[in-house]
């Protein structure tokens, strides 16, 4: 009994869950919950933070502090891929014809939450602990940390809908620069703290040294990393070996950032905007490629971001200050995101929708709580800490659901697909041709004739007398028949026909019938229902018109946004 | 491709046959050598197949079962002579098929096949030709002559 006992406790106990162990769990639960969150139409990174909050501190404690250490290189890593993927989407083009929208709404909506928390909090805290200097501290720090918006969590719902247009332009430019914005506040801010209170950084000229160099440094570094880059991709066609040198340059740039103290996200951001605007047409495969290797990089990242959050402590007078800091923070995003967006005339989707989508808050944040916490030791620091981890835990719940909502309603779902998307969303009955003439095996080249002189399709299915396909009418073979006229009276479909190898049903993907096409050479494919009657047609040609015609239409659809 | 090329003595015979059915299983036999089954069965399927769909006899005296079958390599005509005709072969003018020319093809010789069967039909309607080869299957010897008559002059 006892060999048993100690054979259990070795090799069962809960340190056996390894890091690879967790990792798996991570990872193959965060894919579980995410495809489960996206069929209940919530966005699947709140699954991916619920499911954190349920291994880590709050819940199961699977993801102790030790774990999260361990781990956070990988969170940086996302952080970094985050930055590099939104840098890929802004184009220089776009920033010249949205800057003044950008400038203006970004700082209307950093100062209007700066302002707002300020002075609920600082208000708040005079009345609960009646001291001046204590309440001005406090107010400000939160004012400037609530500023920050998390691009991570945003972006993903932007990607997961694919949207496009003017409401999703400002949302990427928004959520990754305010946190520039934060960082000036909170620098400011922790200047006047330290007068008032005493700690925090010794001047604000060293301060706003400090900062010139985190954001200067930052874009240095990514343009520099992005040069690089874009030389290096250029002389590569396969692409494995893109993908690996991107991954490679984007974790040798974290790197060096993390090394020279400077920002993550905006020195990734540079050098993705360097990469897509010097080289537009060579990175859309570096891009894509990078795009595709995100998905459990970005699950671990916001699983960790749920397992961080330890909500168990909080009292009733943080709880008061949360729920303050809460709604100053979304009142003051809001009313400034609309003052900015009707000064700078943007478009009404802009003016409506905003502000409901800068509500995500999570590294920035957080990790601006902690250096709070560490300059300004005791009640200001701890009270500071809490009160972000609580009201985190909110936002980056909320958060998604309603960016997703803000941005059906724009009406920008769906419009940023490429070729690859759309054909992964359909299925054949939508790019079959369902009204074309069937051409039976009894008829006579005069009637065959007639039936390709009334429309421009090249092939056409060839049934039996229940309508069941036995071939396919080329129009080659149809050529080579008029080379024998002695015997055109004597002909019919049944003996200039092809045989027909490949056929699908209605609900085949669309990949599927794609990938059927360049694998067989085949240039038509019949349409089949379950009985084998012919129900449609798809030619090749005919695919790709479809699929340019509808891009086509996105575009205009997205371009029409702007212009509302 | 020239049509004397395809003609063979030994694939021109005599059928015995009264109805259509029969005389093609009669003319089909003689590839039973060089077709193996299950081949040997998808040809006669079709052969019967491509009847059903619309009859082969294309008036004055003659019929023209054709079909490509995968796995043939060398293009076949075989040809029956049937003095009295074959009074069920259901062709265009109802008349009685005499003459039965079987054409087999690869099912990847397009081109091939129909140039074979042009030229048959032009052949057959050279003026005389029809006649004189209705009047050499009331012979003895009808396969000589009538293989004989479809390869002279064929240019």
């Amino acid at each position: 009994m006892n060999a048993i006992h100690l054979f259990l406790s070795e090799h069962l106990a809960p340190d056996a869950l390894n890091a690879l162990l967790l990792l798996g769990v991570i990872l193959f639960g965060g894919g579980w919950v995410g495809r489960t969150f996206q069929k209940l139409k919530i966005p699947q990174v709140v699954g991916y933070i619920g499911l954190g909050v349920l291994l880590g501190k709050t819940g199961l404690g699977l993801i102790d502090g030790s774990t999260m250490t361990s781990l956070q290189p990988f969170s940086t890593f996302a952080l970094g891929l985050i930055g590099f993927m939104i840098g890929g989407e802004l184009k220089a083009k776009t920033i010249k014809k949205y800057g003044r929208q950008f400038i203006t709404i970004l700082l209307m909506e950093s100062i209007g939450a700066f302002l707002v928390v300020s002075l609920l909090v600082g208000f708040a805290a005079w009345l609960f602990f009646q001291d001046i200097a204590f309440a001005i501290a406090l107010g400000l720090l939160m004012g400037s940390i609530s500023s920050a918006t998390a691009p991570a969590a945003t972006t993903d719902v932007l990607w997961e809908n694919k949207t496009k247009g003017p409401l999703t332009t400002i949302i990427l430019g928004i959520v990754a620069m305010d946190d520039a914005v934060a960082l000036l506040l909170f620098a400011l801010s922790s200047s006047i703290a330290g007068a008032l209170i005493g700690g925090g950084n010794s001047s604000l000229g060293a301060s706003l040294l400090d900062l010139l160099w985190e954001i200067g440094g930052a874009i240095a570094l990514g343009c520099g990393a992005g040069f690089g880059l874009k030389r290096i991709v250029r002389g590569f066609l396969e692409d494995d070996r893109i993908l690996v040198f991107s991954i490679g340059a984007i974790l040798l740039l974290i790197g060096l950032a993390q090394y020279l103290g400077v920002d993550i996200i905006l020195a990734a951001m540079t050098m993705g905007f360097t990469l897509s605007n010097f080289a537009p047409r060579r990175s859309k495969t570096t891009f894509s490629l990078v795009e595709r290797f995100t998905p459990p990089v970005f699950v671990l990242f916001f699983v960790l971001v749920g397992a961080k959050l330890d909500v168990g402590q909080l009292g009733t007078v943080s709880l008061v200050l949360a729920a303050l800091y809460l709604f100053g923070r979304i009142g003051g995003k809001a009313a400034g995101a609309m003052l900015g967006a009707t000064l700078s005339k943007a478009p009404a989707s802009v003016r409506r929708y905003l502000p409901f989508c800068l509500l995500s808050q999570a590294g920035v944040a957080i990790g601006l709580s902690i250096v709070a916490g560490q300059n300004f030791p005791g009640p200001l620091g701890d009270t500071i800490v809490l009160i972000l981890t609580a009201t985190t835990f909110v936002v980056q719940l909320m958060g998604p659901p309603l960016v997703k909502h803000a941005v059906s309603k724009a009406g920008e779902v769906g419009l940023n697909i490429t070729e690859e998307d759309l054909i992964r969303r359909s299925q054949a009955s939508d790019i079959a041709d369902e009204n074309i003439p069937q051409i039976k095996e009894e008829d006579t080249l005069e009637s065959i004739l007639n039936v390709f002189a009334q429309r421009d399709n090249l092939y056409y299915p060839v049934v039996d007398k229940q309508g069941n396909l036995t071939g396919i009418l080329p129009i080659e073979k149809l050529k080579d028949a008029f080379v024998a006229t002695d015997i055109a009276p004597f002909l019919v479909a049944h003996d200039i026909m092809e045989p027909s190898e490949f056929h699908c049903q209605y609900n085949t993907p669309a990949t599927e019938v794609k990938e059927l096409f360049k694998k067989s050479g085949i240039a038509s494919l019949p349409m089949t229902n379950e009985k084998g009657q012919v129900t449609g047609m798809i030619e090749y040609r005919r695919m790709q018109q479809h699929v340019a015609r509808k891009l086509a239409q996105l575009k205009n659809k997205a371009t029409a946004l702007e212009d509302a | 491709m020239e049509l004397a090329n395809h003609i063979k003595v030994e694939r021109c015979t005599a059928l015995k046959s009264a109805t259509k059915t029969e005389a093609l299983h009669e003319l089909l036999s003689l590839l039973e050598n060089e077709i193996k089954p299950p081949e040997f069965d998808g040809v006669a399927k079709e052969i019967f197949y491509r009847e059903q769909i619309m009859s082969t006899g294309i008036g004055q005296g003659i019929g023209i079962p054709h079909v490509r079958y995968p796995g043939i390599q060398e293009p076949i005509l075989i040809v029956g002579i049937h003095p009295e005709g074959i009074a069920d072969y259901a062709s265009l003018d109802d008349e009685p098929v005499c003459l039965i020319f079987l054409i087999l093809v690869g099912a990847d010789r397009h081109k091939e096949y129909l140039r074979l069967l042009s030229l048959l039909v032009s052949k057959l309607k050279t003026p005389g030709i029809r006649q004189r080869l209705h009047a050499a299957a009331q012979e003895e010897n009808a396969a000589q002559t009538i293989a004989k008559i479809l390869k002279e002059n064929d240019s």
